[in-house]
């Protein structure tokens, strides 16, 4: 009962981390950007989802619905302007660039909000669980994270595959001048990418602050975790982003139960088996990683 | 009115000249090849006309309009149509998905007439049987076919062909210039830059020949073949070894 318990608490943490790594693993996928604000963008929603929601009379459960829309056009907009400048001028400034808004995001929060801990209020119902043996207590709110987050991603996965827009998305991912050439305007389907993979980290950052305390700083952390995710699941795969994050969570659940301070090195070992295993991740495509 | 028109285009990338007053013109439904020795500046060129390169002066009108400030994928919707010597598909999606990409957004078709767009260039160019394949498994003349396919599926009134025999059979050439010669029948202009030059003549009526990015000749195939200015580019001297340096 006790392993079957963290099993069932690893996943349910998982689909956060799935959650929130799926707009990390889109950024690199499609725009070959790695996005090292991209924890910070989370807390960034939090906060917006804390202080600006209640603002606009919405309850702080829903304020998703204000938050991810805003969250996708600044998305839009940011890839645009200053990381599409920063592309054009080598891959390299992309690092520098998301590294330096990173360092701004967190300390104009600092500024702002301080660094006492802020939590999305939720009511009662962050309390409640389900209760369906003795010792397994399965959480409605981590519950509802990993809903959605089966949700965003069954969604991508069919958006990509299916509609025109998504096919545009995977053929500038694959090359972006024939796709030029084939009269697309990669620039515009690069700003529909990082709308979308910034409304997901909208949704996780939101995610996370109702399942526990966030403060300026908390996005570092998490960027660590959602490479993992990335890695252990497979570059460019969404079902291995869920799977990874799932994988990722278990791990964490069973080195917590061992010591609880083996939590987080219990994931760093997964990640670092898998990287020496199966350097693809676990449903990456070989070349993927070249 | 010519359908693309090059004056006096040129361009450099630091001492090296890739374009040095480029000019001649081409008519709806000509079929003209290029000619010239590696490093004269023959891709160079069809990267000024499609976009990925911007030549540093010198116009570029394409039915009449000057088309050299504009991007690649509005180069791609107004008409222009390339391909790659080295084939480029979108290896993780099917063979159809890449011709739909560039009817879609090259042709600017929508629902099933880019359907139908995107599997007559495939049908065209003997990939039917193939569409739901990964572009990534195919073979070199498929690759080859399926370059000319996605240039097809933007609905161009000009084709770039940049070596699009090269590294092919005999037979795999020939059933290539087959599908070209019928495209022109159709009155899509060709300009076709290949170091086969048995499969250029059987297909074009005009020959440019390119070397050291000038233009040294201009004409009836055959006559510039035999010309001494091309004949100096290809055999004779000091020309040739600075180029390959």
């Amino acid at each position: 009962m006790i392993w079957l318990n963290i099993v069932i608490q690893g996943a349910l943490v998982g689909g956060f981390y799935a959650l929130f790594a799926c707009g990390l693993s889109l950024m690199f996928g499609v725009l070959k950007v790695i996005n090292l604000a991209h924890g910070d963008m989370a807390v960034v929603a939090g906060y917006a989802a804390v202080f600006l929601a209640p603002r606009l009379h919405l309850p702080e459960l829903w304020s998703f619905l204000v938050v991810v829309p805003v969250f996708a056009l600044v998305g839009y907009v940011v890839q645009r302007t200053l990381i599409q400048k920063s592309i054009d001028r080598d891959p390299f400034t992309t690092l520098l660039v998301t590294f330096g808004l990173s360092v701004v995001i967190e300390n104009l929060l600092l500024e702002v909000y301080s660094a006492n801990g802020q939590t999305v209020n939720i009511g009662s119902l962050i309390g409640r669980s389900w209760h369906p043996a003795s010792i397994i207590y399965v959480s409605y709110v981590s519950l509802g994270v990993l809903a959605a987050a089966v949700l965003v991603l069954l969604a991508l996965q069919l958006f990509l595959s299916k509609s025109g827009l998504g096919r545009m998305i995977r053929a500038v991912a694959d090359d972006q001048e024939a796709a030029q050439l084939s009269g697309a305007n990669y620039r515009h389907i690069f700003g529909i990418a990082a709308a979308i993979a910034f409304a997901t980290v909208a949704l996780a950052g939101i995610a996370y602050g109702m399942m526990t305390q966030f403060a300026p700083t908390s996005g570092g952390v998490n960027l660590l975790f959602a490479f993992e995710v990335v890695v252990i699941g497979g570059i460019g795969s969404l079902w291995g982003t869920l799977v990874g994050g799932i994988a990722l969570g278990i791990a964490q659940q069973f080195g917590a139960h061992i010591n609880l301070s083996y939590q987080i090195l219990a994931g760093n070992i997964l990640f670092l088996l898998v990287l020496a295993v199966r350097p693809q991740g676990l449903f990456g495509r070989k070349n993927a990683v070249s | 009115m010519s359908l693309l028109q090059l004056e006096g285009v040129s361009k450099k990338f630091g001492q090296v000249v890739v374009g040095e007053a480029i000019t001649f013109q081409l008519m709806q439904g000509d079929a003209v090849g290029i000619v010239g020795p590696n490093g004269a500046g023959k891709t160079s060129l069809f990267g000024m006309i499609s976009g990925d390169i911007s030549p540093d002066s010198g116009v570029i009108s394409f039915e009449g309009e000057n088309v050299a400030r504009l991007s690649p994928a509005k180069r791609a919707r107004a008409g222009i149509g390339r391909t790659y010597q080295v084939p480029r598909p979108f290896e993780h999606m099917t063979v159809f998905e890449n011709a739909l990409v560039a009817a879609q957004q090259g042709a600017r078709a929508r629902g099933h007439k880019s359907y139908d767009i995107a599997f007559g260039a495939l049908e065209r160019t003997g990939l039917g049987p193939l569409a739901n394949r990964p572009a990534g498994s195919l073979t070199l003349l498929h690759r080859k076919r399926l370059e000319l396919a996605r240039a097809l599926s933007t609905s161009p009134r000009v084709l770039l062909l940049d070596e699009i025999a090269g590294g092919l059979t005999d037979l795999e050439v020939n059933e290539l210039t087959t599908i070209i010669r019928s495209l022109r029948a159709d009155g899509i202009a060709v300009l076709w830059i290949e170091h086969v030059v048995r499969a250029l003549l059987s297909t074009v009526d005009r020959l440019i020949c390119l070397a050291s990015g000038v233009v040294v000749a201009d004409g009836e195939p055959k006559e510039v073949l035999a010309s001494d200015a091309v004949r100096f580019v290809y055999l004779g001297g000091k020309r040739i070894d600075e180029d390959a340096s």
